[in-house]
């Protein structure tokens, strides 16, 4: 285990937010962007994405935790993230229960069990 | 390798790959449990402190994280998250300034960083006595970090089986035509 540890990110409503920054992953200086957004009802699907974009791009950032119905705003852009790393997973808010189907690494290994690739 | 061979591999990297789904989802499932417990508690922790005691007015105008990933990689370059407390470490900086201390050397003006892990712990920011509800909540999200780093530890594990998979399969498919 070499190198100096990476951030886990939160992208999510405020209680998901308050919640794990109450866990301890915050980090907020006046030199580096905060490795949170709390999502409200007038956060712009625009400043969404460049956030999760920046955290991407980020080599800061180990884990991105997402609530799923932020993510299906993003979707694109999550499925549009091959690498591992950061990896981003994606937890159900108090109004959207876990939905399997819409997750974005789950729908990536459902698609391995194809009947012609089993053959 | 023959083609045999090749299927027996093929196979047990399936079976691995299912087991890991299948891990991955109970993983998953104790988390989405440990964060509705955890907003649970914090809509207790509002109702004693105030519906407007328990949210991002509250933050930190400056926050240093108390718990970080580290990545490791194993030869076959399968990688896994470990999740790290640094304030495990500060045990070790506390033997120097306490001698200091009983020399009475005075003020050596550096800012004791042995005291920020107390003073940094999230739940101040919410005033001296909180509730044990917001305890309560730390508790359960900090148990949710666990279980998130196992999680994308389980992420990458199924990446890399499928890509495993994918050139395995490919191999068969070069053999398969000569058998067919």
């Amino acid at each position: 285990m070499a190198g100096r540890g990476k951030l886990i990110a939160v992208i999510g409503d405020e209680d998901t937010v308050t919640g794990f920054l109450l866990g301890g992953i915050g980090e907020l200086n006046k030199n580096r962007h905060p490795n949170f957004l709390v999502v409200e009802k007038d956060t712009t699907i625009n400043e969404i994405e460049d956030t999760f974009r920046q955290f991407l791009s980020r080599d800061d950032i180990g884990i991105i935790l997402i609530n799923q119905y932020i993510a299906e705003m993003v979707r694109h852009a999550l499925d549009a993230h091959q690498r591992s790393i950061p990896a981003v997973l994606e937890i159900p808010s108090k109004e959207h229960p876990y939905d399997a189907a819409k997750d974005s690494i789950l729908r990536r290994a459902r698609g391995m069990f194809t009947a012609e690739d089993l053959r | 390798m023959a083609a045999p061979d090749l299927r027996a591999e093929v196979d047990s990297l399936l079976l691995q790959l299912l087991q890991d789904l299948e891990e991955l989802e109970a993983k998953r499932a104790a988390l989405n449990s440990r964060v509705e417990e955890g907003w649970f508690s914090l809509s207790k922790a509002r109702y004693a402190m105030g519906a407007k005691s328990v949210g991002p007015l509250q933050y930190a105008s400056r926050m240093e994280p108390q718990v970080c990933v580290y990545i490791s990689e194993a030869q076959d370059g399968l990688q896994k998250f470990w999740l790290v407390r640094p304030s495990a470490q500060t045990p070790e900086e506390v033997g120097p300034r306490e001698a200091a201390l009983r020399r009475r050397k005075g003020l050596t003006g550096t800012p004791e960083p042995e005291s920020f892990p107390a003073l940094q712990d999230p739940l101040n920011w919410f005033g001296i006595l909180v509730p044990h509800s917001l305890r309560q909540a730390q508790a359960s999200f900090r148990e949710g970090l666990q279980l998130a780093a196992d999680m994308a530890s389980l992420q990458i594990r199924i990446d890399w089986g499928r890509s495993q998979l994918r050139g395995l399969q490919e191999k068969l498919k070069q053999l398969e035509p000569e058998s067919a």
